[in-house]
């Protein structure tokens, strides 16, 4: 590959496309964007909401909550003269009872109406002089990583947490909290009083609750900004960061830590990550749409041949073609990166992202045979990559494991914490290795027979798996480069398993689990079969099938370590993805899995070596054999 | 057969999508609605601190929490590391009669949100409690709280997100197909063919775009069949459905009139979608944007404006289409 040839392909491929728009498109364009524009304040200001209007509630004027159901949007508020339960309503408000029917829209009716009285009460008090009776109730939330459930280790305790790098970890979420208020507690008591009286016999009081008053503080200015800035003037430099904290757009979200009323408190829930994941995901979508056109539009009436043909390398080509809409995806993601707040660690965080979008939409637009299926692919790559991306919010429960997405990082960085370099690498290598692999894959079809023919996908698929099988050591380290692939799929599994019922979820997810993994050892030594690339003789046959059960072995340990030595706060979701690591002699930990690889994978080439039909049984054996495996390796744990 | 592979992908797609919203919508609402699903799931509060007492009488209040005692907050902490609480509330008088709680919940776990939900609501029974204690001091007296409901508080997700989505989605992608279609005739050079055939240009568009609009609200009504046996009743299908023929009807028009007028996939394409979230961000201005009226619809709370809004939509769609099919015919004659 040489750096002037792709560069000028690269500069080539952005002249072209500019070229080609023509004046009125280009116009066409540029309104359509005017319009965009426009409307964002326009929709800011009218903020439409999709559950407005959804219960109707009876509720005569004169009552005084009335105005209740006015202030919250959800709630519809109808005389209960012209209808009745039976007739449209689906709650009746009487007084300060609440008239419900059997239904489950009724019940969310009163669950609604019911949180819109907490909160008009909230705003009702907001506006008390007398705070401490406004506000009986001050909370701080800390959020503390529980033990893990780890079997062979008896001897943690208490002090298990105390040696997690983690900052929130152990015990030091909690001791934070009370140096602040220890540092800021008795100076900021005594102006901020409103009412001495009150304090006045809780004034000989042990020690022990002055720490809190200063988060009282944090909270009466929390609860009525508007009101309380008089007293609350005059604050210290650690409650300043305190309210900072708490008035984040990300509050609560992954630990934390917020201090308020019980009515501000907000439960981290897992739609903001979304949101994020959105903001930043949405704008590849419109790259990876022009980027595919472009692939595809090659692929027609033969348009890619002159380059083909021209001294310049597949790779060139290739990395040329995609290197300014890698560029452009890059420089949209710093724009808002920069605009969130975020600094050159996100943007460095969210670029295999966007290279694993522009790689899968490479390998889609080799693939598709029209324009309707390259649309569907986009779509699917879109989806996919996005709920990749979401994993941090979606599995929560397997804490180490949602690392693995780069908008971890962005998050971690939006809030200000510290992200260890071994967190970093683990969230951003996954995806530029399955970005790295699926760019090879798809310049191992970038030439004449699968660019310009018509041949059927499974077909091209082959020839993209085995096109980079030159020896047989590489079909170990093919292997291994599947393993993020694999990873993805099988949490992608988990994701859509965890809607059954337990009792089938399991053992359909290790059925699920040791499938893909069979899949992922032997698919490209099939290819390689099929595409004559190795002798297939019996000797031939198992020695591959063992060099690819020991490339994923030596992966999947590789990727143990990174774990490991990234994440160490190992809990029950990590166990059930690494089950070896936990409770087994260290031989057994190393020898059992090796075995297992490699004689499945063996079974799986002998399969291979014969034909399609073969393979399939061979690969519904190995299968058989790794599903045993895993029963066994669970039930001993369990 | 090649078609039918398409539509195959197409459910595929949205088969994840919904897998993904539904993970969370029936994750939630299975911890949090008891008895609903299999997982009745209580949190377990350890109570420590002075002002302890005030705290464990509110537990007993509701349904899905319960209260343990200790004897300080040392020995919560450790009972909570231990896995036998789910969360520590210290609560301890302050100074000024008010009460201060030091809470604490676990750390980057999915039972977090749960767990700070019944946290928090506990809490708040506190507050509300404590409040009406102090009301003489009060000058504005607060509205006394009805008692809780066992209500599912994720109920309304389903309908204000997944059931729109599920909707529209399928109308956006059969837009970006109408545009493909027709495209990739251009740029192959094959609608110069297709004219040959005995078809005029309209019933060549009609051909391409009414499958597209067909499509789409099939795939809605799936789905709404798929949610209706999964216990999620939608009140008003048929209202639904119209409106996703609507909408697509405007998305395909708009994707069939930018590949004719472009001819070429990519600007066509970018053209689309650009156009394509215009045209969805306007009708949010709407009194009643699309996704509430689906909203309204599923759940069964539609008012005259919803149907003055839905006919309204149903007529520009078809007008548009109408003189889109003709006005473009008259387009590429003229070529």
């Amino acid at each position: 590959m040489r750096a002037d040839r792709t560069l000028r392909i690269a500069i080539w491929e952005t002249t072209t496309s500019l070229g080609n728009l023509d004046r009125r498109t280009g116009i066409a364009i540029l309104v359509v964007l005017v319009l965009l524009g426009a409307l964002g304040p326009a929709l800011l200001v009218s903020s439409p909401a999709p559950g407005a209007d959804l219960y109707r509630v009876g509720v005569s004027e004169s009552s005084s909550y009335h105005v209740v159901v006015l202030s919250e949007p959800e709630l519809q508020a109808i005389d209960p003269a012209s209808a009745s339960l039976n007739d449209g309503l689906d709650i009746v408000i009487a007084g300060p009872n609440v008239v419900a029917k059997d239904t489950k829209k009724s019940k969310a009716a009163a669950g609604v109406f019911r949180e819109a009285v907490v909160s008009y009460n909230t705003y009702l008090m907001a506006q008390e002089r007398d705070r401490t009776a406004a506000f009986p109730v001050t909370v701080t939330v800390s959020y503390v990583q529980q033990s893990a459930l780890q079997i062979e280790d008896p001897t943690e305790g208490t002090e298990t947490n105390a040696d997690s790098p983690n900052g929130s970890a152990g015990g030091s979420g909690i001791a934070s909290t009370s140096t602040i208020a220890e540092s800021t507690g008795a100076p900021d008591r005594t102006p901020l009083d409103e009412t001495p009286d009150s304090g006045g016999d809780d004034g000989g009081q042990s020690g022990t609750d002055e720490p809190d008053s200063p988060a009282q503080t944090t909270v009466v200015s929390d609860a009525a900004p508007n009101e309380d800035n008089g007293p609350g003037e005059p604050v210290e430099d650690e409650r300043v960061e305190d309210d900072v904290i708490s008035s984040s757009p990300l509050d609560g979200f992954l630990g934390t830590e917020q201090a308020g009323t019980p009515t501000s408190i907000s439960p981290p829930f897992p739609l903001e990550s979304l949101l994020l994941a959105f903001v930043f995901l949405l704008p590849f979508n419109f790259v990876i749409q022009a980027y595919g056109s472009s692939v595809i539009a090659e692929r027609i009436n033969r348009r890619g041949e002159p380059l083909l043909v021209s001294p310049a390398t597949r790779g060139d080509i290739v990395v040329g073609k995609a290197l300014p809409y890698f560029l452009g995806s890059l420089s949209i993601t710093a724009i808002i990166a920069a605009l969130l707040g975020g600094g050159i660690r996100s943007v460095v965080a969210i670029a295999p992202l966007a290279a694993l979008f522009i790689a899968a939409t490479f390998l889609a637009g080799l693939l598709s045979r029209s324009f309707k299926e390259l649309t569907f692919a986009t779509v699917t790559i879109s989806v996919v990559l996005t709920g990749y991306a979401f994993l941090p919010a979606v599995f929560a429960e397997v804490h180490p494991i949602a690392a693995i997405s780069p908008l971890t990082i962005v998050v971690n960085e939006l809030q200000g914490t510290p992200v260890a370099w071994q967190t970093f690498f683990f969230a951003t290598i996954p995806a530029t290795f399955s970005a790295a692999v699926l760019f090879m894959l798809g310049t191992g079809m970038y030439r004449e027979e699968d660019l310009f023919t018509q041949r059927p996908l499974p077909q091209k698929a082959l020839d993209a798996l085995a096109a980079p099988l030159h020896s047989l050591w590489r079909v170990g380290l093919w292997t291994g480069l599947f393993i993020p692939f694999v990873l993805v799929a099988e949490l992608l599994a988990v994701a859509t398993l965890y809607l059954l019922p337990v009792a089938l979820s399991i053992p359909l997810l290790l059925g699920v689990i040791a499938i893909i993994e069979e899949v992922a050892k032997s698919i490209h030594v099939f290819a390689g079969f099929e595409r004559g690339r190795f002798d297939p003789g019996l000797r031939s046959a198992v020695s591959i099938g063992a060099i690819s059960g020991l490339g994923f072995f030596l992966a999947e340990k590789l990727l143990a370590i990174t774990q490991l030595v990234g994440l160490p706060n190992l809990d029950l979701g990590q166990a059930a993805f690494a089950p070896e690591l936990v409770g087994l002699t260290p031989a057994l930990l190393l020898f059992a899995p090796l075995v297992l690889h490699t004689v499945t994978a063996v079974i799986s080439a002998l399969g291979a070596r014969r034909s399609r039909r073969w393979y399939l049984l061979g690969l519904l054996v190995a299968s058989g054999i790794h599903l045993a495996y895993n029963v066994v390796v669970v039930s001993s744990l369990g | 057969m090649r078609s039918e592979k398409t539509i195959i992908l197409a459910l595929v797609i949205q088969l994840i999508i919904a897998a993904f919203s539904s993970f969370l919508v029936v994750g939630l609402v299975s911890l949090t609605d008891p008895g609903s699903t299999t997982g009745a799931y209580t949190v377990q509060m350890g109570v420590s601190g002075a002002a302890s007492d005030e705290l464990e009488r509110i537990m007993d209040l509701g349904e899905s929490r319960e209260a343990t005692v200790f004897q300080s907050e040392t020995a919560a902490m450790s009972a909570f590391e231990d896995r036998e609480i789910d969360a520590v509330l210290h609560a301890e008088p302050g100074s000024d009669g008010r009460i201060h709680i030091d809470a604490i919940a676990p750390d980057g776990d999915f039972r977090t949100t749960l767990i700070v939900t019944q946290v928090k609501a506990a809490l708040t029974d506190l507050e509300t409690e404590l409040r009406l204690d102090r009301t003489n001091r009060l000058t504005r007296a607060p509205l006394s709280v009805p008692d809780r409901s066992d209500s599912n508080p994720y109920y309304g997700f389903t309908y204000t997100i997944l059931v729109p989505v599920l909707v529209f989605l399928p109308a956006f992608i059969s837009g970006s197909i109408a545009a493909d279609s027709l495209a990739e005739e251009f740029e192959r050079g094959t609608f110069g063919l297709l004219r040959v055939a005995p078809l005029s240009v309209p019933q060549i568009i009609d051909g391409k775009a009414l499958t597209m609009i067909g499509i789409a609200p099939a795939q809605a009504g799936l789905w709404l069949l798929f949610l209706e046996l999964n216990g999620t009743t939608i009140a008003r299908p048929i209202e639904i459905l119209v409106l996703a023929t609507a909408m697509t009807g405007v998305l395909v028009v708009i994707g069939a009139a930018l590949a004719i007028w472009v001819g070429v996939r990519r600007e066509a394409q970018l053209l689309y979608s650009l156009l394509a979230l215009v045209v969805f961000g306007a009708s949010l201005l709407l009194p009643e944007n699309p996704p509430n009226l689906v909203a309204k619809l599923a759940i069964g709370s539609p008012t005259a404006t919803s149907y003055a809004i839905l006919g309204t939509l149903v007529l520009s769609s078809s007008v548009g289409y109408w003189v889109v099919r003709n006005s473009l015919s008259r387009h590429t004659l003229g070529d």
